[in-house]
């Protein structure tokens, strides 16, 4: 404050001593305007930077210490725009009439600039905490239907192992993907489709299946064809081999490949009785009606993997 | 082969209590850490070969197994880290593997598995789950089509250590991948550690940001 009086001095007195009179006598108005404005910012900025989190700024404008300078700052600056008002600078009474009034709008403007930031931020605020609470209520309400329903069922069946293994496998699945993974519906993404036939066939048959996927897109008919059949593979993976089996899928512009994968024990493709539709029917008819193709490939005492493999964009294809 | 000695580092005592029983054969423990302070503390006394680090811990600054990599990774004679976590979260297993973890396996792994994998880690190799190899794919955009035409682009994985990556997301283990693609369990390793490398000290501008895009909103 004291650094800036002194400058306007310099100044003035610099200009005093060359003899400067083109300066016009413009210069101690605008001079107090700047003053006033800079009086009038300084304490709101102070303000709004030390308590920029908390919501009752406006209040804390008008602290005694405050309320001073803002008023001097004021004073100072509507005294100059007043002066400016009456000031002829000009003969002509249209071109005053013409430049006043928005100097002095952009004076005011300037001079209340403050406030209407800090109200702006205070806005935001307030915006942010009720999004944050509201939030928070969604998540509570999420963990007492789910988790707290989950736990108390286990209580309930403490001496069934099998049943308390089940709901926790399913409780944890559930859990997991609210925590880890952005919230997205199985038409839009292929992945979270795959996710939840794999979840459906961990639960029907008991059994851990880790799926890994890669790349993702919304689910067409294709793919929705394509999720199907590996859902098909994971069950008789689940039912009839060891685990762990774990289902890969990638998708790329081009195709989505998916490996259902197993630990043993294997079997022979080539004798599978003729009236068993799971391998025929419900994994290699529906991919290849959909163009892609699928293989089996096993032996006695080995590991078996099924490899599905759909090209994308068949339908654009057809209708070209 | 002599004992691999190893300090496990989990806020929770049932996880240390299950995981010192579950490793097997060849495997000594020989000290245990239950928050950041208390695992800097164990590793300096016991220097062990290997520590296995569950992601999420109390204390230190806050940053759990990352504020532990950073304690220890600066010295000398400092272990190798094996982070263990029950999170599939991509921001955790690209955070510790970047912050110098030799591998990554969730908490759902079988014991023999897990006593391979310390064994690997403290041989110096890479562990990945198929859970971290399909997140390295995706994060160095394999599925996009992405390869790197010369070893040293660190920014790309090259097509070999793509169809590594890709067998190890689809459950193979080293040896059968070696066996699928024809090479020795040795390449296989060596493509596993130029990969982690890579995932290291990649720039890549899809994995900066890449964990932050999968956060929670």
């Amino acid at each position: 404050m004291l650094g800036a009086a002194l400058l306007v001095a310099a100044v003035v007195m610099t200009a005093a001593r060359y003899n400067i009179t083109a300066i016009g006598p413009w210069m101690p108005p605008a001079v107090a305007f700047l003053t006033g404005t800079a009086l009038v910012w300084s304490p709101l900025d102070a303000a709004s930077s030390r308590e920029g989190r908390r919501p009752d700024l406006i209040v804390g404008l008008f602290s005694r210490e405050h309320l001073s300078r803002v008023m001097t700052g004021l004073a100072l600056a509507g005294g100059a725009m007043w002066w400016f008002s009456r000031w002829e600078f000009t003969t002509q009474p249209v071109l005053r009439a013409i430049v006043v009034p928005p100097v002095i709008l952009l004076g005011v403007g300037l001079l209340l600039a403050p406030w209407w930031m800090r109200l702006i931020r205070q806005v935001g605020v307030e915006r942010m905490e009720r999004v944050r609470e509201f939030e928070r209520a969604e998540i509570a309400a999420h963990l007492h239907d789910s988790v707290l329903q989950t736990l108390t069922l286990i209580r309930k069946n403490a001496g069934d192992a099998d049943t308390v293994a089940r709901l926790a496998r399913a409780q944890e699945r559930d859990l997991r993907s609210y925590l880890y993974q952005d919230r997205r519906t199985e038409a839009g993404s292929v992945a979270t489709a795959l996710a939840a036939a794999i979840a459906q066939v961990e639960d029907a048959n008991a059994v851990a299946i880790d799926t890994v996927s890669v790349g993702d897109a919304p689910t067409d008919k294709c793919l929705r064809a394509a999720v199907a059949a590996v859902k098909e593979a994971a069950s008789n993976a689940a039912r009839h081999g060891l685990p762990p089996i774990s289902v890969y899928a990638e998708l790329t512009p081009e195709r989505y490949d998916v490996f259902v994968r197993d630990s043993g024990p294997g079997f022979n493709p080539k004798r599978v009785p003729a009236d068993r539709l799971g391998i025929r029917e419900s994994i290699i008819g529906r991919v290849s009606r959909h163009g892609g193709t699928a293989t089996v490939t096993s032996k006695r005492g080995t590991r078996t993997e099924v490899h599905l493999s759909m090209p994308r964009k068949v339908e654009a294809v057809m209708e070209a | 082969m002599a004992n691999v000695r190893v300090v496990i580092v989990d806020d929770h005592d049932v996880i240390r209590v299950g995981v010192r029983q579950s490793l097997g054969e060849g495997i000594e423990v020989v000290g245990e850490g239950r928050d950041v302070e208390s695992a800097i503390a164990a590793i300096a006394e016991t220097k062990p070969e290997v520590v296995i680090l569950d992601v999420h811990l109390p204390g230190g600054m806050g940053g759990g197994a990352l504020d532990v990599l950073d304690a220890c990774l600066k010295k000398a004679d400092a272990p190798k880290f094996l982070a263990l976590s029950v999170s599939d979260a991509a921001e955790d297993v690209v955070a510790v593997v970047r912050g110098g973890a030799r591998g990554y396996v969730t908490k759902s792994i079988s014991g023999p598995e897990l006593t391979d994998a310390v064994k690997r880690v403290a041989l110096g190799d890479a562990v990945f789950s198929p859970r971290l190899a399909g997140f390295v794919l995706d994060a160095f955009g394999a599925s996009a089509g992405d390869i790197a035409v010369v070893d040293e682009d660190l920014d790309k994985l090259t097509a070999r250590e793509q169809e590594v990556m890709r067998l190890i997301a689809r459950g193979y283990s080293y040896r059968e991948v070696g066996e699928k693609l024809f090479i020795s369990i040795k390449t296989v390793e060596t493509h596993v550690s130029a990969v982690l490398r890579k995932l290291q000290l990649s720039s890549r501008h899809e994995l900066a940001h890449w964990a932050a895009q999968r956060r929670i909103v």
